[in-house]
């Protein structure tokens, strides 16, 4: 009874943390907003007697108590009915009392006309009236407490009866038996074991990819590029980190050389080079490499966090003496580099249609090295440095000479990337190059899973077209990276869509091998 | 059979060559340099480079206070904690906070009805602006420990690093989000005012030395000597150097290694904390991104002393201020690029003496 | 008969403790070399000195009549030693055939760009690599994990796939570290047969160290004594069971103890 009590007590404070975290960075008010959105409600109309927004966001912190119920009566499995809804009950009560505690407290401070808002910037008076269910203070701090008191109860009764009809594990068998029934369809398995199976999804990708620019418009292609150059990076990150397990948090460097290879080189300003696109791409990636082996020779020999801070050093390097005044003859400085030249082919102009052939075909290319180094000696001489140095070193292995391969590779993509970026924005500056690129590419890197292929294009999805669809989230959307980063760590370290293994013994049709050598 | 004792020379390899060859270019350039600024064409007089002896000093011993933050928690978990930096931005702003508040308090008398009970009690305001900054920057080095770390005791090496950068994002933009993304103006005491200080004549010129300056610099080194003998005399330090030797077996001898791992954390968001306070009331600004310049020349102090090396984080951390102070104007490049410049000596030391100046030798991974 | 490997007079330091003090060794061709010590008798400094980890302060490392002195941990694998671990040592998630196949890296050739371009070479050599990993699979009785991750396995199953990595790249010398720390009395017994079988069947030289004296006296041709870094005995079994500076050395108990 007392662990209960106390883990029910732990729980409300951490939900009361979370809540009044929420409150603070502003999203409370969003969230409301977004929901309000969502279900078309107009602003200032009245949903079940009270203002829309006010609904909206009662749905929210509902959910908040509810979660909370939810959460601390899945701790209570297996307990009787009156505990797990005490339980409950206790945790909703101790979240109400913080929430509407600070609730009070600043519905106060604002009747009696203190700006908060000048030190918690995200506390508009409207902000705090909102979070009161715009009632008084008091009357608003009870309402928090009653409600939240009376959503984690409804959560934990659900949970309950959830739990003891066992109603999710029910579905999750349901879901098995339709999902094994398909593929026992003869023709269906025939068709997923046959050889054909992969080529046929290929082409449907590749069509996919043919016909999507074509008919979404500009804004969406510039966003697909977006993505796509950053899955570029994100698979060339992928060989560095995820392959070869060397923490690179200065990629954007690599980036940043590629793109303003291209600006430079083909801008009028402020050199007056105007040099071909074409000859300029393989520059481009050329200079970027030379860079990174340049660079990586003199560091490889320190410990692995070491080059971390190295590398994120030498990043900063870059964009400082990008942008500093010293180099301003040759950088265009601050300003960045404008008119930047793009390709032509044949006298066609390429315009966001080919710009996003371009990426594509990039990517497919990359993931084309990516999979064939992978599965050859080299690949399996960098996962096994990533495993353990030493003992690869001991299987005859040249680390320095793979270290430094790696890292070649990662610049080249990254240069590529930093090519195709600066000729189709048709600038590059150093703001363009900023420490958030590579924690956005390792990121991607991470969250889609290391060493994963499929991971990095999920992870470049997530990390990159998400926040262009939920554009209201925009200021949240590096605070929720973060906690990702944190979270996948935490729960899931091989990120989403993990890397699966080559299988050898067993490959498709072939049979396996007598026992000529056994004892 | 017979017993051969030929002594092996230690072969040279063309890595030691590189370094030699680098090693002395760049000193002979320094000493050029030098020959040059001082006696050939002397372009600041003796004044000049004072100030910028002293505030490298004074810089020198905030990035000394948080690369103690550093070189313990390496010590003890052997990861780099990304987020210091970021929890000496906490203290920071704890500090700020104090000094807004009291601003705020009016304490009228006679002679001055405006007076506030900042200007009133600055001894009192700057110590509670201590006491504050440095619990709030502990308390979330401690839960900064037990939720980003902890679960990740066991982890490949790579994932907690990677959660410390996540924990470290996190942080700068909940500040950015709860606070704004507007830097603010730090606001001392009327006695502590910034640029106000006793006036040393030198050689032509007279060299202001600051008020903050002097309570920065006094306090870190209070602060550094008081920590020194914590962690050599006091049980809770030997506790913790048992954990840095060997988790294991301090464990084995009754100590509570998550114990001393939290206190670790608390103490080093402590050194932080008081960092950042300083910081605020010597330069004077606070804003969310604070912490990750110093956080990063702080890491290079720990390194430069060789991290888990009490003494030589502090060495480091001087070593680094007053090269960022005085290395522009050696070396003849723009002020702007001071900061390309620490990185540059974290690369160089890194490549010539991997084990920093004091040279603790890091169980090099044993085969 | 040829001779594998000669050390003489190697002197291992670390700041003022010698752990291992000008030890001569000669280990034919062929032939199960074992040496025993107490704990911290130097014995795996030695073995790092052999394999390029360190690099002995004076003496000389001979294999095969040449120096192999001062050479890297990679070169020394690709003149024809291997080794395993004291504590397993495999890459734990890379699966049981491509941890043989990164043993096997010495021997390929392929490099990144063949790699990319997949040149016939290339495909043929990948090819007779897999077939070599199964093979050596099935040697060391492992037969249908190859597609397991190594650390999925058990601990037997981990300590024979270590071997099997390391023979992946042909050695004429094997070197063994502990090969049966942790395992029961059958399990040694098995290991005992099959470390006669990698000499029998494969014609190569085995270091070995060991702490079980059942295995070294059942499996060794020929035994060295190590305390304090320093070689106090060398011989047959037999002579070494009866050398009574080595029954000193193990705590002045007779040896029949240890056999227990």
């Amino acid at each position: 009874m007392k662990t209960q009590i106390k883990s029910s007590l732990n729980a409300g404070i951490t939900f009361g943390i979370v809540s009044l975290f929420l409150y603070l960075i502003g999203f409370t008010t969003t969230a409301s907003q977004i929901i309000q959105n969502l279900f078309k409600l107009k602003p200032a109309s009245i949903v079940l007697g009270m203002d829309s927004l006010v609904f909206s966001f009662s749905l929210f912190i509902g959910l908040i108590g509810v979660w909370a119920g939810v959460n601390q009566a899945r701790s209570q499995k297996g307990q009787p009915f009156g505990t797990v809804l005490m339980s409950a009950t206790l945790t909703g009560l101790t979240h109400g009392l913080i929430v509407a505690l600070v609730a009070y407290i600043t519905g106060s401070l604002n009747a009696s006309g203190v700006k908060m808002n000048t030190y918690l910037s995200q506390l508009l008076p409207a902000s705090v009236k909102l979070f009161l269910f715009n009632q008084t203070s008091v009357l608003g701090a009870l309402s928090q407490l009653a409600f939240l008191t009376l959503t984690a109860l409804l959560g934990g009764a659900v949970t309950y009866g959830l739990t003891v009809s066992n109603v999710f594990g029910k579905l999750a068998d349901a879901w098995h038996s339709l999902w094994k029934q398909v593929n026992s369809v003869p023709a269906v398995a025939r068709f997923r074991a046959s050889p054909y199976f992969s080529s046929v999804m290929y082409g449907l990708l590749l069509l996919v990819m043919l016909l999507v620019p074509l008919r979404v418009g500009q804004y969406w292609n510039y966003t697909l590029g977006t993505v796509g150059i950053y899955v570029l990076l994100g698979l060339g990150l992928n060989i560095v980190v995820g392959l070869a397990g060397l923490l690179n948090l200065g990629y954007v460097a690599f980036f940043a050389i590629g793109a303003y290879t291209v600006a430079l080189l083909t801008s009028p300003a402020p050199h007056g080079l105007v040099w071909n696109f074409w000859l300029v791409l393989p520059l481009g990636i050329l200079a970027a490499t030379l860079v990174g082996v340049l660079l990586v020779v003199p560091v490889l020999r320190m410990r692995g966090d070491y080059l971390a801070i190295v590398t994120l050093g030498f990043g900063e390097i870059i964009r400082i003496l990008s942008k500093s005044d010293a180099l301003t003859w040759l950088t265009g400085g601050p300003k960045g580099v404008n008119n930047v030249g793009g390709p032509v082919l044949f006298g066609w102009v390429f315009n966001d249609v080919g710009y996003l052939y371009l990426i594509f075909l990039s990517v497919l290319l990359a993931i084309f090295v990516t999979r064939r180094l992978q599965n050859s000696r080299v690949g399996r001489a960098w996962e096994s440095m990533r495993e353990d140095e030493t003992v690869s070193r001991a299987m005859g292995i040249n680390i320095l000479r793979h270290k430094v391969l790696a890292f070649a590779i990662g610049a080249a993509f990254a240069g590529l990337g930093g090519v195709l970026f600066a000729a189709r924005n048709q600038f590059t500056g150093p703001e363009d190059h900023n420490m958030m690129v590579s924690i956005n590419v390792l990121s991607a890197v991470i969250v889609g899973g290391m060493g994963s292929i499929p991971g990095v294009i999920a992870g470049a999805f997530v990390l990159k077209g998400l926040p262009e669809i939920l554009r209201e989230l925009e200021n949240y959307r590096v605070l929720a990276f973060a906690t990702l980063l944190v979270v996948m760590m935490l729960v899931r370290p091989a990120g989403i869509l993990p890397a699966s293994r080559r299988k050898f013994e067993h490959e498709k049709g072939r049979a396996v091998p007598g026992e000529e050598g056994a004892k | 059979m017979a017993t051969e004792n030929k002594v092996n020379k230690k072969k040279v390899s063309t890595y030691k060559i590189v370094q030699i060859v680098l090693g002395v270019l760049f000193g002979g350039y320094i000493v050029w340099r030098l020959y040059q600024i001082l006696i050939a064409n002397p372009v600041y007089g003796p004044d000049t480079w004072l100030r910028f002896a002293i505030a490298g000093i004074i810089l020198g011993s905030v990035y000394a206070l948080v690369a103690i933050g550093y070189t313990l928690v390496y010590g003890i978990l052997h990861m780099i904690n990304f987020a210091h930096g970021d929890i000496m931005m906490i203290g920071a702003f704890g500090g700020y906070f104090v000094f807004e508040a009291l601003k705020n308090i009016s304490t009228p008398t006679v002679a001055d009805p405006k007076l506030n009970f900042l200007n009133a009690h600055p001894i009192v305001s700057v110590i509670l602006a201590f006491v504050v900054g440095v619990s709030v920057a502990a308390l979330s080095g401690y839960f900064l420990e037990r939720i980003a770390y902890r679960p990740l005791r066991n982890a490949p090496r790579l994932v907690p690093l990677i959660s410390a950068i996540g924990a470290s994002i996190f942080l700068e933009n909940a500040a950015m989000l709860m606070f704004g993304a507007q830097r603010r103006d730090f606001t001392n005491p009327v006695v502590l005012t910034r640029g106000n200080g006793w006036e040393i004549p030198v050689g032509g010129g007279t060299v202001i030395l600051t008020y903050t300056g002097v309570l920065t610099f006094v306090l870190s080194i209070v602060i550094l000597v008081l920590l020194y003998l914590l962690v050599q005399r006091t049980r809770m330090g030997r506790a913790m150097r048992a954990v840095a030797e060997n988790k294991n077996v301090a464990a084995l001898m009754g100590i509570n290694v998550d114990g001393i791992i939290s206190q670790t954390f608390i103490l080093s968001g402590g050194l932080a904390g008081a960092a950042g306070v300083m910081w605020g009331i010597h330069l004077g600004l606070v804003y969310y991104f604070l912490g990750f310049i110093p956080g990063i020349k702080a890491f290079t102090s720990a390194v430069l002393g060789g991290i888990g090396n009490l003494p030589g984080a502090m060495l480091g951390g001087l070593f680094l201020g007053g090269v960022e102070s005085l290395g522009p104007a050696v070396l003849g490049i723009d002020f702007q690029l001071k900061d390309v410049l620490a990185f540059g000596i974290l690369v160089l030391v890194l490549i010539f003496r991997p084990t920093g100046i004091l040279g603790e030798v890091l169980s090099e991974e044993k085969v | 008969m040829k001779i594998a490997l000669e050390t003489r007079g190697v002197v291992k330091q670390f700041g003022g403790l010698v752990a291992v003090n000008s030890v001569d060794l000669v280990v034919p061709e062929n032939s199960i070399f074992s040496v025993i010590g107490p704990n911290g008798a130097g014995k795996t400094t030695f073995y790092n000195c052999i394999t390029g980890f360190y690099t002995p302060e004076k003496g000389d490392v001979l294999f095969f009549g040449e120096s192999i002195l001062g050479l890297s941990p990679d070169q020394i694998t690709y003149r024809g030693i291997a080794r395993t671990y004291q504590n397993i040592r495999l890459f734990s998630t890379m699966s049981a055939i491509e941890n043989i196949m990164v043993g096997e890296h010495s021997r390929l050739n392929a490099n990144w760009a063949e790699a990319i371009i997949r040149t016939p070479r290339m495909v043929k050599e990948e090819k007779a690599a897999v077939e070599e990993a199964r093979r050596l699979l099935n040697f060391v009785g492992l037969t249908g994990l190859g597609d397991q991750a190594a650390r999925n396995l058990p601990y037997g199953a981990q300590r024979r796939l270590e071997i099997a990595r390391a023979l992946a790249s042909r050695p004429k010398l094997l070197l063994l570290d502990e090969p049966t720390a942790g395992m029961n009395p059958n399990e040694t017994a098995e290991m005992v047969d099959f470390v006669h079988r990698l000499r029998d069947e494969l014609g190569i030289a085995i270091l070995l160290i060991e702490h079980d004296m059942r295995m070294v006296m059942g499996v060794s041709d020929r035994i060295a004594v190590l305390d304090y870094g320093e070689k106090i005995a060398e011989g047959s079994p037999s002579e070494i069971q009866n050398n009574p500076r080595v029954i000193e050395a193990y705590l002045g108990k007779p040896m029949s103890e240890y056999e227990a």
